[in-house]
């Protein structure tokens, strides 16, 4: 249907719709009122959409409600109305009816036959609705239609009028004139009366429709309506009619309570806000009573006073540098040791408002109910009273101080070193394979043998006692019994006749037999170590499974024992020296053991493992004491000549002092060093001192008096450390040993050279 | 064998509760937990061991003591909360049913302390609860003045209600004049953030601050809902104090207050005061009870005794006022001098109004105070003095003894502006003219026969409890400085009022001078002298690598690795053994060389040494020894002592450097001239 054309042809007309619709009711009223109404009307049905001519609806709608209060038109009236209608719109359409005979010879209309194309009788549906969606109208500017309609066509641009009318449009602005266009039609949109006045009651929160009662009064249900008859017949109670006694008796108590001022009658609250506002002040001290505070309790810590440097005018050493002052400006508020800097007037008039006032107090409450306190004990006393009354050193004297004598010779580091009971050589024993003997007294080197082809000297050890002179070196899995040609023949004689008397029982022995019937391998062979060192002075070679890195030899000089750390069994041997034996006395170790030690005057023996020192019963044959000095590695320990301390080096750097009586843990720690310590050793001729000998090429003598008196614990002061030996490759001191009866330590460098310092 | 005891019942793990389980346990909510907390005085503790208090948790928490919790159970104020929080969802639910009416009815019980500025429920028993007795309460006063001087100055905001101000400012002034009353002002300071004051009262020291009449800075961190909590309670302690004190003197509290001459600026003058019919009653004999700061009893005993002397003649004084005959009448209240036994003592503080009654000080001036001066601490701090007549300017406000600033009587005028100079004719002509006709000086001019000084003299004279000389403090005149009567003089602790020589070390000054000679030095050839340094260095290092290039690499990192590790202590020996030796073979070729001399016959002539650098190195020598044996008795104790001993050294040493920077710089200034008089 072409809707759009239509409404096209009557946009034409919009201009002076007022005018003609006027004219044209006006013209209607005077003949036929009837007409002109319901054409307008069936017009409107076809133009609802469009909504230009709402004004003149309006108009309309006043007249239908004046028709509707009249008669509704008959139907012959109505037919004559068609026809006129058709007349009437002749102009516009064909008759869509034609005029035949019917039967009688009467006139008969025949219509045509109506096309039901959709919405063709559907009023409510918009007319001309624009299906482009929410899109700006915009886009189509460039086209001459708009849009599309519900069945595809083009809405065609309304006609925008020529010049004049625009001129015309902008002088005179119809009702209704809203200036926005539709856009949905693209037509100008205009507003009737009515319309704006509905939106002027929204605007203002009013009801849109004039009239309209949102709260009309309720029509009661039962009595609203007014019973003819009455639902119940019995007869009003006499209850109804009488007062109540309850209610009187009930009235009286609260009557008798108001006369007996039980109840007061009610007072404005004012007043009692007046009465309020004044405070109440009394003693509240009346009868105060002493009260010891909680012990709990710690009050709060009052403001500290103010000091010289916060007067408005402080003396001027007070004042900041400029440094000072760029400094505290730099720093973080929160890491300012004062929060205020120390600032100068010459005046009181010329002191500023201090801007963080408020801040400090508010810090202050918030310390004081959120900080919790703590009582701290703050010493003050002179730190001089905490230090331990130590003696002085010069009063400790006699200890090594000075390096006397060097001991040069060695190729390659001097692994470890040895003076005899005597005191009268020095053995060493190093990298180069060779054992040495030196004087003491001057330096020179007395004699020399090479017993390691390959291997280094890992240890070299005399035999206590004076009646004979032997030394025993290790040097790989062999261990060597030396008599040195040095001595004198009768000492020399008596060496040898010593080290000989085992050989009898050494061939005497039958050799023990293992589980398969086989010839058990000994754990050592006793033999003699070949003419060409025999010749030397070197007596007698025992050979055990692995290197033997440690001698250590019983105060009595019958037994030694040595440690070959690498073995897993066999780790630690004792060897009878009268009678060529080789014993092994664990067969398993809890570690890797260290080193051993025979105790200086009871039948005990201290095995060192990596962590661990045990001591062991050899005659009951059981273990006695496990000490535990808490380091990480033990490399060396020995046992103080009383027998009841003793001393353990650690390669985690610490020196650590047991006292065996006490505790199985140390009595004292101490860590000076840098590096790993290597050797420790007591005085063994009667000086209260100890030393120990570090990776980082210095030793340490320490004093260490060991009181007879049970109560007393052993004092321990360090006197002096001695510096004198390089490093090289990491290791600096390797061995330590002091003199029998001077006190003089002697010390092995990595470097190639002995020192003895006295 | 005993029942095993379950985990968590005992000890600390019972002892101590967090704040989140004390909060639920008392049922309210934190604001109002904040706020009992706040008024009964309950603070958090720190356990001791945190883990078995925390029950294993790890978060981090403040935490109560159970026994505090319990015991705030029973607190009335506690009801007090819940019926307010009941009243708060009726009238919340009359809203939201819409009825305005009832919910008016209900507005009216609610307590609204940001508009009325008050509350339903009053913290008396709390207040007794927290100070058994008098004194406990006048300990605990500092905060309580500070805190409420403060918000006497406040401008009135939402949060701080313009009533609470008015009740704070008038709180402290009645304060005040309880101080004038009694003369119990004893010290007064100015510094940068305010006057500091220092009152006391039953042998309290009172110390707190006031800040300067200026418009105080808020910042946005500052919760004033905390603040008002501590000022409501605050409020409630100083007017029972004040009420204390009121009637101890034998005066009506609360005084009558004039609205009208308050509101134009009288301050103190708005106040009158009565006597009651009771008169002053009976000091109770007062003891200082338990206290963490517990001074030795035998001191205790004699300050005791000297207090309750003191307290007798205030007995049958009716009036506040003493008159000094009668102070002169009593023989005993001369105060013995706690000198210290033993040289190097701490020096005692004395009882400090022993040479002139602060009540006498100013008595006999009249004081005119100018303009630009702040009225207010000046009246104050006079009036405590002694003072009855006070005249300012009539811009400062009511309540003065005379606005005319020509009044014959006055006898010193307070200033506090640059002189002006001004022509003699002029002067004389503007006496003339202004002398009958107006109140007011030509600025700049002078009446005669006054004294005319500056503000700090009145602090100064009031500290040291004398006058002070006003020539000193005469206008425009370099001040001397203005020390804090508030620092105890320790031994060994800068003093500033004390002359530079006598606080010095020995030899101190020659050093000092030295390093000054070689500061110089330093900084002009410092780059020139510091390269070839540099150089010279490394080629010291690289032969050395070149000597041994694995064995250096391999100590280095070993170095490294342990260098945290490595004993610092013991090091020490060997470095001055060299010197030791160097200078035991210094005396010995000393000897050889008289030895030679003496052989060849020709006198040996003296090494001229230089005293100065001879001091520096035999104080160098001797430092060392000291340091040597120190480290060396370090070594032999325990870690936790040694720790202790360190950190000891450590403060005494920056006290140490401290007190040495301030006599260096006082050194210079000395000697450059510069110096203000010290009075």
């Amino acid at each position: 249907m072409a809707f759009g054309t239509e409404s096209r042809k009557r946009k034409a007309i919009t201009r002076d719709v007022p005018e003609t619709s006027d004219v044209e009711s006006d013209a209607e009223f005077g003949d036929g009122i009837l007409e002109g109404i319901l054409s307008q009307s069936e017009d409107d049905s076809a133009d609802d959409s469009v909504e230009d001519e709402s004004d003149e609806e309006g108009d309309d709608e006043d007249d239908l409600e004046a028709l509707d209060s009249d008669e509704i038109p008959s139907e012959d009236e109505a037919d004559g109305v068609v026809e006129k209608r058709g007349s009437l719109q002749e102009d516009d359409h064909k008759p869509n009816y034609t005029v035949t005979t019917d039967a009688n010879g009467g006139e008969r209309y025949v219509y045509d036959e109506i096309n039901p194309v959709y919405d063709s009788d559907d009023s409510d549906a918009a007319a001309a609705t624009n299906t482009i969606g929410n899109i700006p109208l915009t886009f189509y500017d460039s086209y001459p239609h708009i849009g599309y309609d519900i069945n595809g066509k083009k809405i065609m641009r309304p006609a925008k009028g020529e010049a004049l009318d625009a001129l015309l449009d902008s002088i005179e602005v119809p009702k209704g004139w809203t200036g926005l266009t539709d856009p949905a039609t693209g037509k100008p949109l205009n507003l009737s009366q009515e319309e704006l006045e509905i939106l002027r009651r929204i605007q203002t929160n009013e009801m849109p429709e004039e009239g309209y009662d949102p709260y009309p009064a309720t029509v009661e249900y039962f009595t609203g309506i007014e019973e003819k008859m009455p639902l119940s017949s019995a007869p009003e109670p006499k209850r109804r009619f009488l007062p109540s006694k309850h209610e009187a008796k009930r009235v009286m108590k609260i009557v008798r309570a108001i006369r007996e001022g039980r109840i007061l009658p009610y007072r404005p609250p004012e007043e009692r806000e007046q009465e309020e506002d004044e405070d109440v002040h009394y003693d509240l001290w009346q009868d105060e009573q002493p009260r010891a505070d909680h012990v709990m309790n710690i009050p709060a810590p009052k403001m500290a006073p103010p000091g010289y440097d916060m007067s408005y005018n402080p003396p001027p050493e007070y004042l900041p540098t400029k440094a000072e002052k760029q400094a505290w400006d730099s720093t973080d508020p929160e890491e300012r040791e004062k929060e205020y800097l120390p600032t100068g007037f010459d005046a009181l008039r010329k002191v500023p408002a201090y801007d963080t006032f408020i801040k400090e107090r508010f810090e202050r409450s918030l310390d004081l109910y959120l900080a919790p306190r703590v009582r701290k004990n703050r010493l003050n006393i002179d730190p001089a009273s905490l230090l331990p009354k130590l003696p002085r050193p010069e009063e400790l004297k006699p200890f090594p101080t000075v390096c006397s004598i060097l001991f040069r010779g060695h190729e390659g580091r001097i692994r470890s070193a040895a003076i005899d009971p005597s005191g009268l050589w020095l053995a060493t024993g190093g990298d180069d394979g060779t054992v040495r003997l030196w004087d003491t007294s001057n330096g020179r080197q007395i004699w020399s043998v090479k017993i390691g082809d390959e291997e280094a000297v890992n240890v070299v050890r005399w035999r206590p006692g004076r009646d004979a002179v032997i030394l025993s070196a290790a040097a790989g899995e062999d261990i060597f019994l030396i008599t040195p040609p040095v001595v004198d023949p009768e000492t020399e004689t008596a060496s040898v006749a010593l080290l000989d008397t085992g050989f009898g029982y050494a061939t005497n022995a039958t050799p023990a037999l293992t589980a398969h019937g086989q010839r058990k391998e000994p754990v050592a062979k006793w033999t003699r170590p070949g003419s060409r060192l025999q010749d030397e002075g070197v007596l007698i070679r025992i050979t055990v499974r692995t290197t033997v890195k440690v001698i250590s030899w019983h105060r009595r000089g019958d037994f030694f024992s040595t440690v070959s750390p690498t073995a897993q069994k066999s780790a630690v041997a004792i060897h009878t020296l009268s009678k060529h034996l080789t014993q092994i006395p664990f067969r398993r170790l809890p570690g890797i053991a260290q080193t051993v030690q025979f105790h200086p005057s009871r039948p005990l023996f201290f095995v060192a493992t990596q962590r661990t020192i045990r001591s062991y019963d050899l005659q009951k044959q059981e273990l006695v004491k496990i000490i535990q000095p808490g380091a990480r590695w033990i490399s060396s320990f020995d046992i103080h000549p009383g027998g009841d301390n003793l001393i353990v080096g650690s390669y985690d750097r610490r020196l650590l002092w047991h006292d065996l009586d006490l505790s199985t843990r140390p009595y004292k720690t101490m860590r000076f060093h840098s590096k790993a310590i290597r050797a420790v050793k007591y005085h063994k001729g009667g000086f209260p001192l100890f030393a120990d000998a570090s990776d980082d090429g210095s030793l340490q003598i320490f004093h260490g008096k060991v009181v007879s008196d049970m109560m007393e614990n052993a004092t321990i002061v360090p006197v002096k450390v001695l510096k004198g030996h390089k490093v090289k490759s990491a290791l600096g001191v390797m061995d330590i040993d002091w003199h029998p009866r001077e006190p003089w330590c002697l010390s092995a460098g990595a470097d190639g050279t002995g020192r003895l310092w006295m | 064998m005993g029942r095993v005891k379950k985990k968590g019942t005992a000890g600390q793990a019972k002892n101590f509760i967090t704040r989140t389980q004390a909060v639920r346990k008392l049922q309210i909510s934190l604001p109002d937990f904040r706020k009992l907390c706040i008024w009964k005085g309950i603070y958090p503790r720190e356990p001791r061991n945190k883990k078995k208090a925390a029950k294993n948790a790890t978060h981090s928490t403040t935490f109560y003591y159970t026994k505090d919790i319990q015991y705030l159970l029973h607190e009335p104020l506690l009801q007090k909360f819940r019926e307010q929080k009941a009243l708060e969802k009726k009238i919340s639910k009359a809203l939201g049913r819409g009825d305005a009416h009832d919910a008016q009815r209900l507005e009216k019980n609610a307590s609204r302390p940001e508009k009325t500025g008050k509350t339903k429920y009053t913290l008396d028993h709390v207040i007794r609860e927290r100070y058994p007795t008098f004194v406990d309460a006048l300990r605990d006063l500092d905060d309580c003045l500070s805190m409420l001087f403060l918000f006497a100055n406040l401008p009135s905001t939402q949060t701080v209600p313009a009533k609470m101000i008015a009740r704070c400012e008038r709180l402290c002034l009645e304060f005040e004049h309880y101080l004038i009353v009694s003369n119990s002002l004893r010290k007064s300071f100015l510094s940068i953030k305010g006057i500091y004051y220092q009152a006391t009262i039953q042998g309290q020291d009172i110390l707190w601050l006031v800040p300067y009449r200026f418009n105080q800075r808020v910042t946005g961190d500052v919760d004033f809902r905390i603040m008002g909590t501590f000022v409501e309670f605050y409020q409630t302690l100083l007017g029972f104090v004040n009420f204390r004190l009121y009637t101890s003197v034998g005066l009506v509290y609360p005084p009558k207050f004039d609205k009208t001459s308050d509101d134009q600026d009288a301050q103190l003058g708005a106040f009158s005061l009565e006597n009651n019919s009771v008169g002053p009653i009976e000091q109770p004999k007062f003891q200082i009870a338990n206290g963490d700061s517990k001074p030795d009893p035998k001191l205790q005993a004699e300050i005791d005794k000297l207090m309750s002397q003191l307290n007798e003649p205030e007995k049958p004084a009716e009036a506040p006022k003493i008159d000094e005959e009668d102070a002169e009448e009593q023989p005993t209240d001369t105060i013995d001098k706690f000198e210290p036994m033993a040289p190097g003592g701490d020096i005692l503080p004395q009882p400090s109004y022993s040479a002139t009654d602060p009540s006498t000080l100013f008595s006999n001036f009249t004081f005119f105070l100018s303009r630009e001066t702040p009225r207010q601490p000046l009246e104050f701090i006079l009036k405590a003095f002694g003072c009855k007549r006070i005249g300012w300017d009539a811009v400062l406000g009511e309540g003065a003894f005379t606005h005319n600033e020509l009044d014959p009587a006055i006898t010193h005028q307070i200033v506090d502006r640059p002189p002006i100079q001004v022509n003699d004719e002029e002067e004389e002509q503007s006496k003339t003219e202004d002398n009958q006709t107006a109140q007011r000086l030509r600025p700049g001019a002078r009446v005669p026969g006054r004294i005319y000084v500056q503000p700090q003299w009145v602090w100064d004279s009031v500290n040291d409890e004398e006058l002070k000389r006003p020539d000193f403090y005469a206008p425009g005149a370099q001040l001397p400085p203005h020390l804090s009567p508030f620092v105890k003089k320790v031994q060994g602790q800068y003093d500033p009022s004390a002359p530079l020589a006598d606080q010095e070390r020995e030899n101190e000054e020659l050093e000092a001078d030295s390093d000054m000679d070689d500061e110089p030095d330093m900084s002009d050839d410092d780059l020139a002298v510091k390269e070839p340094k540099l150089l010279a260095s490394e080629d010291v290092d690289a032969s050395a690598a070149g000597m041994d290039v694995a064995g250096t690499d391999d100590e280095d990192s070993e170095a490294a690795s342990d260098s945290d590790d490595a004993a610092s202590s013991f090091g020490g020996f060997t470095d001055n053994e060299d010197e030791e030796e160097d200078e035991a073979t210094s005396s010995a070729k000393q000897r050889q060389r008289e030895l030679e001399a003496e052989l060849s016959g020709v006198a040996i002539e003296e090494k001229v040494v230089d005293p100065k650098a001879k001091a520096r190195s035999a104080a160098k020598k001797k430092a060392k020894e000291e340091d040597e044996e120190i480290k060396r008795a370090q070594m032999m104790m325990s870690r936790r002592k040694r720790k202790i001993h360190e950190k000891m050294i450590y403060s005494n040493k920056k006290k140490d450097a401290e007190a040495e920077v301030l006599r260096n710089k006082r050194r210079k200034i000395e000697k450059s001239g510069k110096a203000a008089p010290r009075a």
